[in-house]
C-alpha cells in the first residue's frame, strides 16, 4: 500500500553513449498496477534495479509515501523484485523458497509455517510445498516466486518480464492471476514487459519508453487514439500516417485538406502528422461523406475472420483500413472508393 | 546401426585392453606383491605377513598409526584451508576488475607449478634461516631468526600444510571463479531484495549454490594430498612421518623382502582414500535421495 514517486531519475553505464534511463519520471498512485513498456535494451529492468537498490542513479529521486529511499540499503527496503527466470533457489524445497524472506528476518518457523501456506493458498498451488524447484513446471515456479515475493507484504511489488518465459495459454492464466491477486492484496505493483499487447492487458497505466527516454505515461487506451509520436503510435501497431501543414482552420495534406476537432491545436507545429486507426477508416463506393472525404483506390483485401483489411492508396497516399467482415459491402481491389477520416477520429501529433 | 556400434567396440577394444593392462595389470602386481609372492627371491606362497607387520607388528606399528593420524590431520587441514581460503578470495575479488586479474594471475601461475619447487619455495620462506624470520629479526620484531617458530620440517607438518595450501587453493580457486561466474549475481541480488543482508546472503546463498563443486573439488584435493610423496618428503620430518614416504622408503631399502611391506602400505593408502570416496558419494546419494 504505497505511493512511488520517480523523479528525474538518470543512470549512465561506461560505454554507453546515452544514459541508460533518462532523466525519467513517474507518479504511481497506491495499489495501481503499472507497466513499463519499450523495446530491448530501453532500460526497464535499470529501473527496477535503481528501485529496488541495487544500483544508485546517477541523478533524481525514488520516493515511497514522499520519503526517499535512495539511502536505504535494498535489504531494508521491502521492495521485491520477481526476476524474469523466477529464481528459487534451487537447494531448497518450495516451503523453504516461499518462506525465506520471514526467515531472513527471524520470525518464528510456526509463523513461517502458517504464513507459506497461506500465500501458496493464493497462487493456488496448496499441495506442492515439499517438492523441489526442479520438479516444477515453469508456470508452478512462476507462481511459486510470486508467493515468496508477496509473502512479506511487500511495500512495492516489481515484476520483470513476468510473462514471457510462459506458454501462450498458461500466460493468459497467470496474467489473470497477477492481475486478481495484486487487486485483492492491494499492493502496488509495477512490471516490466516489451509487448504491448500484454501492457494494455494488465496495466492500469503504461510507461512507454524509447531509448531511456519517457515517451508517454497515460492509460492504455490514449496509446491508441491519442499517440505522442509516431514511433509511439508504431508501437501500438498504428500503421496510418499523414503528414500535414498546420493552417489556421485546417490541414494541408497531399491528398487534400484536413479537418480537425482536437483540442490542443496550439500546441502543434506548423508541419506535424496525423494517425488513424485502420477500424476508424470508413469506405464507401457512394459518397455518403460531409467532410474529410477523398477518392481512393483498393490496392488489395484481406479477409481474416471477423474483420477485413483492405490497403487503399489516394494520391500515392498508402491507408490501412480494417472493417467487420459482417454486412460488408461488396468492395473488391481495384475499386474506386470515397475514403473518409471521421474528423473526432483523427489524431494530430508533432514528430 | 549395430555394425557401427560393432566397428566402435572392435576400434576401441585395442588401446583399452592396454590401458587396462598398464593400470589394473600394475595394481594387480603391487596387490600379489603385498600378499608375499616375490618369484625374483624365490617367495611363492601368498599370505598377509606384510599387512600385519605394518598394522600391528611392534617394529612398524607406532609409524604406521602415528603417520596415519598425520595423514590425515595434513590433508583435512590444507583441504579445508585451501577452500576456505580460496572461497573468501574468490568472493573478494570477483567484482573487482583489478583484483580479479590480479588474482587470476598469480593463482593460474600457481596451477602448473610443480610440487616441488612450491616444497623449495616454502622451505625458502618459512624456515628458521628464511626469508621471513630473517626479515622479523631484521625488524627486531624477534631478538634472532632462531626465534622464528618451527614451521618447516616440524611434527604438525605445518610446512606441508603451507605448501598444500598455497598449491591447491589455486584449483578450488579456478573451479569457484567458474562457479560463480556462471552462476551470476542475480540469486543474491534477488535474496537481497527478500530481506537479505550480507551474511545471510553468504550463508543462505553462495555457500549452499557453490558447496556442490568445492565438495567434489575437495574430495579430490584430499585424495591427492593424502597419497602424494614430494611436498612430505621435503618438509616432513623423521617421525612422525607421512605414509607415502614411509612406503617410498620401503621401497628404497635395499632388503628385497621390504617390497612386500611397501606395497602393502601403498594398498592401504589406497584403500583408505577409496573408502573416503565411498563415504562421500554415499553421504551425497542420501542427500538427493532425501531431496
Ligand atoms: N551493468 C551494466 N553495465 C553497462 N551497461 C549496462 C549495464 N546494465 C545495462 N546496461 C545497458 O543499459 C541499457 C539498458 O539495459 P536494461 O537491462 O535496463 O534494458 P531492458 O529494457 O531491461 O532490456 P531487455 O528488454 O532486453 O531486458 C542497455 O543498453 C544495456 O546494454
Ligand atoms: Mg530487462
Amino acid at each position: 500500500m504505497t505511493e512511488v514517486n520517480i523523479v528525474n531519475l538518470i543512470k549512465n553505464f561506461s560505454g554507453m553513449t546515452r544514459p541508460a534511463v533518462d532523466n525519467i519520471s513517474i507518479n504511481i498512485q497506491n495499489g495501481e498496477l503499472i507497466a513499463l513498456l519499450g523495446p530491448s535494451g530501453c532500460g526497464k529492468t535499470t529501473i527496477l534495479k535503481m528501485i529496488t537498490g541495487l544500483l544508485t542513479p546517477d541523478n533524481g529521486d525514488i520516493l515511497l509515501d514522499n520519503q526517499s529511499i535512495l539511502s536505504v540499503p535494498t535489504e531494508k527496503r521491502n521492495v521485491v523484485m520477481v526476476f524474469q527466470n523466477y529464481l528459487l533457489f534451487p537447494y531448497m524445497n518450495v516451503n523453504e523458497n516461499v518462506g525465506f524472506s520471514l526467515k531472513m528476518k527471524g520470525d518464528d518457523p510456526k509463523v513461517i509455517n502458517k504464513r507459506v501456506q497461506e500465500m501458496l493458498e493464493l497462487v493456488k498451488l496448496p499441495d506442492i510445498g515439499e517438492r523441489r524447484p526442479k520438479q516444477l513446471s515453469g508456470g508452478q515456479q512462476q507462481r511459486v516466486a510470486l508467493a515468496r515475493a508477496l509473502i512479506a507484504n511487500p511495500r512495492l511489488l516489481l515484476l520483470d518480464e513476468p510473462l514471457s518465459n510462459l506458454d501462450a495459454h498458461l500466460r493468459d492464466e497467470m496474467r489473470e492471476l497477477i492481475t486478481s491477486i495484486q487487486k485483492k492484496l492491494g499492493v502496488t505493483c509495477m512490471f516490466v514487459t516489451h509487448d504491448q499487447e500484454e501492457a494494455v492487458l494488465l496495466a492500469d497505466k503504461i510507461a512507454l519508453i524509447f531509448d531511456g527516454k519517457l515517451q508517454n505515461f497515460a492509460e492504455p487506451k490514449e496509446f491508441y487514439e491519442k499517440p505522442i509520436n509516431v514511433s509511439a503510435a508504431k508501437f501500438f501497431g498504428g500503421v496510418n500516417f499523414i503528414e500535414l501543414n498546420k493552417n489556421t482552420n485546417y490541414f494541408d495534406s497531399s491528398i487534400g485538406k484536413i479537418i480537425s476537432n482536437q483540442k490542443n491545436v496550439d500546441e502543434l507545429h506548423s508541419k506535424c502528422i496525423a494517425t488513424i486507426r485502420p477500424e476508424n477508416i470508413k469506405i464507401s463506393r457512394e459518397n455518403i461523406y460531409q467532410d474529410n472525404f477523398f477518392k481512393g483506390k483498393i490496392k488489395s483485401v484481406i479477409f481474416s475472420g471477423t474483420h477485413t483489411r483492405y490497403k487503399i492508396v489516394i494520391n500515392n497516399l498508402n491507408l490501412e483500413c480494417s472493417l467487420q467482415s459482417l454486412g460488408i459491402q461488396n468492395i473488391n481491389k481495384e475499386d474506386e472508393v470515397f475514403v473518409n477520416l471521421p474528423k473526432d477520429k483523427i489524431w494530430i501529433m508533432n514528430d | 546401426m549395430g555394425g557401427d556400434k560393432t566397428k566402435i567396440i572392435l576400434s576401441i577394444t585395442p588401446p583399452l585392453l592396454i590401458i587396462i593392462l598398464l593400470f589394473y595389470g600394475g595394481i594387480f602386481y603391487g596387490l600379489v606383491q603385498s600378499l608375499g609372492y616375490q618369484p625374483a627371491i624365490g617367495k611363492y606362497e601368498i599370505n598377509f605377513d606384510a599387512y600385519y607387520n605394518i598394522l600391528f607388528s611392534e617394529r612398524y606399528a607406532k609409524l604406521f598409526w602415528t603417520g596415519l593420524a598425520l595423514n590425515l590431520w595434513v590433508s583435512f587441514v590444507s583441504t579445508f584451508l585451501a577452500a576456505v581460503l580460496a572461497l573468501f578470495a574468490a568472493l573478494a575479488i570477483r567484482k573487482t576488475f583489478f583484483g580479479k586479474t590480479v588474482c587470476n594471475f598469480i593463482y593460474s601461475l600457481n596451477l602448473p607449478m610443480p610440487h616441488l619447487v612450491v616444497a623449495v619455495g616454502i622451505i625458502f620462506v618459512f624456515s628458521q634461516s628464511g626469508l621471513l624470520a630473517r626479515m622479523l629479526a631484521q625488524l627486531n620484531i624477534i631478538s634472532s631468526p632462531g626465534d622464528f617458530p618451527v614451521l618447516v620440517k616440524d611434527k604438525y607438518g605445518v610446512g606441508i600444510i603451507l605448501a598444500y595450501i598455497w598449491k591447491e587453493s589455486a584449483f578450488f580457486f579456478i573451479i569457484l571463479m567458474s562457479v560463480l561466474q556462471s552462476l551470476g549475481e542475480n540469486f543474491e541480488e534477488l535474496a537481497q531484495s527478500l530481506g537479505a543482508n550480507r551474511w545471510q546472503r553468504f550463508r543462505y546463498v553462495i555457500l549452499p549454490l557453490v558447496m556442490p563443486s568445492l565438495f567434489s573439488a575437495s574430495i579430490i584435493v584430499f585424495a591427492f594430498s593424502f597419497g602424494a610423496y614430494e611436498v612430505p618428503a621435503l618438509l616432513g620430518v623423521i617421525y612422525p612421518q607421512m605414509l607415502p614416504v614411509m612406503a617410498f622408503e620401503f621401497f628404497l631399502n635395499p632388503d628385497l623382502n621390504a617390497r612386500s611391506e611397501g606395497m602393502a602400505l601403498s594398498i592401504i593408502i589406497a584403500l583408505i582414500v577409496m573408502i573416503l570416496v565411498i563415504i562421500y558419494f554415499w553421504l551425497t546419494q542420501t542427500r538427493i535421495r532425501k531431496d
